[in-house]
C-alpha cells in the first residue's frame, strides 16, 4: 500500500516537472490547428479586390490574393510573389524577379503575364487606388515567365508600397482573359488566388469560409480554416466576442465606448497603434461667399476645440497637434505647419479673425452621415463652439448616398464631416485633399480649392523618392496649405483592434487585414 | 345555424380576390420603382469603393446595369421582365434578385412562423386562463405581461435576451444562423440551426405574445358574458365546454384578424430582430439594399412581400368563413 502510494507521488511528480518545465516553451512556439472567426460588419459587394477599394472586399479578399510585395509592421515593402527586385539609379525601372512553382488555387501556374494582365486590364481601369501608380506607368515587360519590368515616366516615391494585395492584387488572367463584363465573371463572386487561404463558400449574409492553401509560396497558415462573420450589429459583435463566437474584431466594426468593457475582461486582448494614418476632417465649399475667405476658415479652426472631440467621440485615442497631412508621417510633421501651433483652440481669436474678415454672424450647415456615430458626435461639438464667435451651425444628416451626391457631385453644401485614409503614403491618400479637382469626382477634395503652385509642390513631392530631399518639397507645400486652411483638419486616428487574448502572431502586416496566415492559437 | 349563403363558392371568391388584385400589383411595382429611382443616392458610388475610379468604369457600370437609359424606358423593361418572372440581376451581390430574395425570404418566414406560433399558443393560453380566473394572481399576471410585452421595443429586448441568454448564461449562440466554425450535415444542421433560431423567435414573438393575451382576455371575457353562454350553462353545458367550444370559438374572430394582422408587420419588425442577431433574412436585406441603392433587390423584396401580404390577407379572410358559417362570400 505504502510503496504504491510512494509510486504515484513519483510518477504524478514526474509529470508535473515535464508539464510545467516545457508548458512556456511549448505555449510560445506556433502550433497548426484550429480555426479563426473574424468579424465583418457588412457583406462585401463580391469578391473581386481589383474592381473596388471598398473596406469589407478587401478585408474578405486579402488572404486568397496576393501581390508582387507585402509591407511589414514598419512600412518596409516584403517579398511577396515577387522573390526580390532591383531599381534603377534613377528611380525609372522595378525589375521583379518572380517566385517560380506559384500555382493559382485551381492549379493553373502564375507568370509574369497575370501581373502585366492585372495591372493592364483591371487595375489601371478599375482600382480606384492604383489610379495615381498607372498614371506614372510608361511601360510593363515580361522578358520571361518569371520577370517583370515595370518602366515609370517619372518617379514615384510611393511606388514599392504601392504594390501590395491592397493597392494591386494580381488575379489570374486565364480566368478572366475572355470575359466580357468582369463584374459577372464567377472569380469575382469565388475568387481563385495565390494567397494563404482558398476559397470555399460565402453564405451571403452569415459568413464567407477559406481553408489553408497547402501549396502556398510563404508561410503555410497555422489555422485549418478561416471564417469572416457578417454581423451588422456592433453591439452584437461585441457580444460574439466576449461568448467566443468571434476571435478578432478589427477597430472599424465596434464603438470606442466598448473599450473600457473589452479592457476589462481578460480573455480579451486590447490592442492600439497607429498603422495606416487616416485623417477626420471637416471639407468646406469655398463657392461659399464668406467661406471662401481664409480668415473665416482660420477662425474656424480657432474656435473648434479638437482635443475635446477626441475625448467625447474617439475616447481619447487621436491626434489632434496635427498638420495639413497629419503627423504620422515624419515627412509631412512640420512645427510650422501644425494647426495646434497655428490655430490652437481660442475662441476670441477666432472672433477677432471673424471681425477683420467682416463677418458678423454666420448661418451654415454641416452635412454628416448619421451613420459614422463619431462624426456625427464632432460635429455637435463644433456645433457647441461656434455657437460662441455667432457661428450658427446646423446639422444636417444625410445617409452616406445622399451625401456623396450633395459633397462630390453637386457641391450643394457648406461643411462636411469626412474622413479619408493615407493609404500608407500621403501620395496616395492625402494629396487628394488639397489639390485641384474636376467637379463632380468622389472621394477627393470637394472644396473647390486650386493653386497652382500646390498642385506642382505635391505633383513633385510624389516623385520626388529620396526622403531628405521629399521632406523639404512637403515642407514649401503645406507653409501654403497651412495658411490657406483648405479644410479644415480635426485630427489623426489611433487605431484599436480587439481579439481573444490566447491568439498570436496578429498585425504582422502594416494593414492588419492580410497576413493571417501567420495568427496561431496559443493552446 | 344558417346555411352557407348563395353566393359563390370558396374557390370562385378566391380567384375573384386574386384576380382583384393583380392590378394593385402593378401600381404597387410602378409606384415603388418610381419612387426608388426618384429618390437621391447612386448605386454606382456604393460599389467603387473609397477612391475615385476613371468615368470610364463609371459609365461601364451605369450601361451594365441599365441605369443610362431613360426611367419610362427602364420602368417598361422592368414590368416586361417581371411579368416574365425575371426580377433582374442584384448590382451588390451578382446573384439573380429572385434567387436571392426567396432564399432570404424562406427564412424570414421560418423565423415568422415560429414566432406567430409560439406567440399564438402561449398568448391564447394565457388570455383564456386570465379570462377564466378572472381577477387572480394569473390574470393580474397576464394584464402586466400584455402591458410590458407591448411596450418593449425589440432591439432592446433582443439585447437583453443576448446578455441573459448567451454571454451570462452561455447556453444559446448570440447570433447567426448557424455555427460559424465546422460544418453541420442532416440533424446536426437542423439542431444546430434551431438553437440558432430561439433567440431571436423569442424576440420577435414578445409583442405579438402580449398583444394576443390582451386581446384573447378581454374577447373572450365579452363572449363569456353573452347571453347564449348563459343559456348554454343553464341547459347543464359542462363550463370546459362552454369556455372551449362556446366562448372561445365566438372570440376567435377578432384573433384570426389580429394574427394575420401580425405577418404584415413582422415583417418590419424582422428587419430589426434580424439585424440584432445577424439573421439573413428579408428585413436584413431590405436594409442593406437600402444603403447600396441596389434597386432590383429593393423593387423584389417589395414586390414579393406585396404578393405575400395579399395572400396571408386572403387565407385570413377564408379562415372567417371556417370559424364563422355566418360569413358568405357575396
Amino acid at each position: 500500500m505504502k510503496k504504491f502510494k510512494f509510486g504515484t507521488i513519483f510518477v504524478l511528480a514526474l509529470v508535473f516537472v515535464v508539464a510545467f518545465g516545457l508548458s512556456p516553451v511549448r505555449a510560445e512556439s506556433p502550433s497548426e490547428g484550429g480555426d479563426l472567426v473574424v468579424a465583418l460588419g457588412e457583406d462585401p459587394e463580391h469578391l473581386n479586390p481589383a474592381l473596388t477599394t471598398g473596406y469589407p472586399v478587401a478585408a474578405a479578399t486579402a488572404n486568397v490574393y496576393s501581390a508582387l510585395t507585402w509591407r511589414s509592421e514598419d512600412g518596409e515593402a516584403q517579398p511577396d510573389l515577387a522573390k526580390s527586385w532591383d531599381v534603377s539609379d534613377d528611380y525609372l525601372e522595378y525589375t521583379f524577379y518572380l517566385q517560380e512553382d506559384v500555382r493559382w488555387h485551381d492549379g493553373e501556374a502564375f507568370t509574369s503575364a497575370d501581373v502585366k494582365f492585372s495591372m493592364e486590364e483591371l487595375l489601371a481601369n478599375y482600382h480606384g487606388r492604383f489610379q495615381d501608380v498607372a498614371e506614372k506607368i510608361a511601360d510593363i515587360e515580361t522578358p520571361d515567365d518569371y520577370t517583370v519590368v515595370i518602366t515609370l515616366e517619372e518617379p514615384y516615391a510611393p511606388f514599392l508600397s504601392s504594390m501590395t494585395v491592397f493597392d494591386a492584387p494580381i488575379l489570374p488572367r486565364h480566368l478572366l482573359e475572355d470575359v466580357d463584363d468582369y463584374g459577372d465573371a464567377d472569380i469575382t463572386t469565388s475568387p481563385v488566388g495565390t494567397g494563404p487561404f482558398q476559397f470555399v463558400e460565402w453564405e451571403r449574409g452569415d459568413r464567407i469560409v477559406l481553408e489553408r492553401y497547402d501549396d502556398y509560396h510563404g508561410q503555410v497558415a497555422y489555422m485549418d480554416r478561416l471564417y469572416y462573420n457578417i454581423l451588422p450589429d456592433t453591439a452584437s459583435r461585441t457580444a460574439a466576442l466576449e461568448t467566443g463566437e468571434v476571435d478578432y474584431i478589427m477597430g472599424h466594426y465596434f464603438p470606442r465606448a466598448d473599450i473600457p468593457r473589452f479592457r476589462e475582461n481578460p480573455d480579451i486582448e486590447v490592442w492600439q497603434g497607429t498603422r495606416i494614418p487616416a485623417l477626420w476632417f471637416a471639407f468646406v465649399n469655398h463657392e461659399h461667399p464668406e467661406l471662401g475667405d481664409p480668415l473665416v476658415r482660420q477662425a474656424l479652426m480657432h474656435a473648434t476645440d479638437r482635443d475635446l472631440i477626441i475625448e467625447l467621440s474617439q475616447e481619447g485615442l487621436g491626434n489632434y497637434k496635427i498638420g495639413p497631412m497629419g503627423a504620422s508621417f515624419d515627412f509631412v510633421d512640420f512645427p510650422e505647419t501644425n494647426y495646434e501651433n497655428l490655430y490652437p483652440y481660442n475662441p476670441d481669436r477666432a472672433r477677432e479673425l471673424l471681425d477683420e474678415a467682416g463677418v458678423d454672424s454666420l448661418d451654415i450647415e454641416i452635412i454628416v452621415d448619421p451613420a459614422r456615430e463619431d462624426l456625427m458626435q464632432a460635429a455637435e461639438i463644433m456645433q457647441d463652439n461656434f455657437r460662441q464667435i455667432d457661428v450658427n451651425l446646423s446639422i444636417d444628416t444625410q445617409e452616406r448616398e445622399v451625401m456623396i451626391e450633395n459633397v462630390y457631385e453637386k457641391r450643394n453644401y457648406d461643411l462636411s464631416m469626412q474622413s479619408f485614409t493615407s493609404g500608407g503614403d500621403p501620395a496616395s491618400g492625402y494629396h487628394r485633399l488639397y489639390t485641384t479637382q474636376d467637379f463632380g469626382t468622389p472621394f477627393v477634395s470637394a472644396t473647390g480649392y486650386s493653386k497652382e503652385e500646390v498642385d506642382e509642390l505635391l505633383s513633385e513631392a510624389a516623385s520626388t523618392p529620396d526622403v531628405e530631399e521629399r521632406k523639404a518639397v512637403y515642407e514649401e507645400a503645406l507653409n501654403i496649405i497651412a495658411q490657406d486652411v483648405p479644410i479644415l483638419a480635426l485630427y489623426e486616428e489611433e487605431s484599436v483592434d480587439v481579439n481573444n487574448a490566447k491568439l498570436r502572431g496578429l498585425r504582422e502586416s502594416l494593414d492588419v487585414r492580410d497576413k493571417l496566415n501567420k495568427i496561431w492559437w496559443s493552446e | 345555424m344558417s346555411k352557407k349563403g348563395e353566393g359563390r363558392s370558396l374557390g370562385q371568391y378566391a380567384l375573384l380576390r386574386i384576380a382583384q388584385a393583380l392590378p394593385l400589383i402593378i401600381a404597387i411595382i410602378i409606384i415603388n420603382f418610381l419612387l426608388i429611382n426618384l429618390a437621391p443616392g447612386d448605386p454606382v458610388t456604393a460599389l467603387i469603393g473609397e477612391f475615385p475610379v476613371p468615368q470610364e468604369y463609371v459609365e461601364e457600370m451605369r450601361a451594365n446595369f441599365g441605369l443610362d437609359q431613360n426611367i419610362a424606358v427602364r420602368l417598361v423593361r422592368y414590368l416586361g421582365n417581371v411579368l416574365r418572372g425575371d426580377l433582374g440581376f442584384s448590382f451588390n451581390y451578382r446573384v439573380p434578385v429572385l434567387d436571392l430574395v426567396l432564399n432570404r425570404l424562406g427564412r424570414t418566414i421560418i423565423l415568422m412562423i415560429s414566432a406567430i406560433t409560439f406567440a399564438s399558443i402561449v398568448g391564447i393560453s394565457l388570455g383564456v386562463a386570465a379570462a377564466k380566473w378572472r381577477n387572480s394572481f394569473i390574470d393580474n399576471f397576464a394584464v402586466a405581461f400584455a402591458t410590458i410585452g407591448y411596450s418593449i421595443p425589440v432591439f432592446w429586448s433582443g439585447q437583453i435576451l443576448i446578455l441573459i441568454f448567451a454571454i451570462w448564461l452561455g447556453w444559446l449562440p448570440s447570433g447567426g444562423l448557424q455555427s460559424i466554425r465546422g460544418d453541420y450535415f442532416g440533424w446536426a444542421l437542423i439542431v444546430d440551426r434551431a438553437r440558432h433560431m430561439i433567440l431571436p423567435m423569442l424576440a420577435l414573438s414578445l409583442r405579438y405574445m402580449a398583444l394576443t393575451t390582451r386581446l384573447t382576455r378581454s374577447s373572450l371575457l365579452e363572449t363569456l358574458n353573452s347571453d347564449f353562454i348563459l343559456a348554454a350553462k343553464s341547459r347543464g353545458v359542462k363550463s370546459r365546454g362552454i369556455l372551449w367550444n362556446h366562448g372561445l370559438r365566438n372570440a376567435a374572430m377578432p384573433i384570426i384578424t389580429v394574427v394575420g394582422f401580425h405577418f404584415t408587420f413582422m415583417v418590419a419588425g424582422s428587419a430589426l430582430v434580424e439585424t440584432v442577431f445577424g439573421w439573413p433574412g428579408i428585413g436584413r436585406l431590405l436594409y442593406t439594399s437600402i444603403t447600396a441603392r441596389d434597386f432590383p433587390v429593393l423593387l423584389g423584396i417589395l414586390l414579393v412581400v406585396s404578393v405575400a401580404v395579399i395572400l396571408v390577407t386572403l387565407i385570413t379572410d377564408l379562415l372567417y368563413a371556417f370559424v364563422d358559417p355566418r360569413v358568405t362570400y357575396d
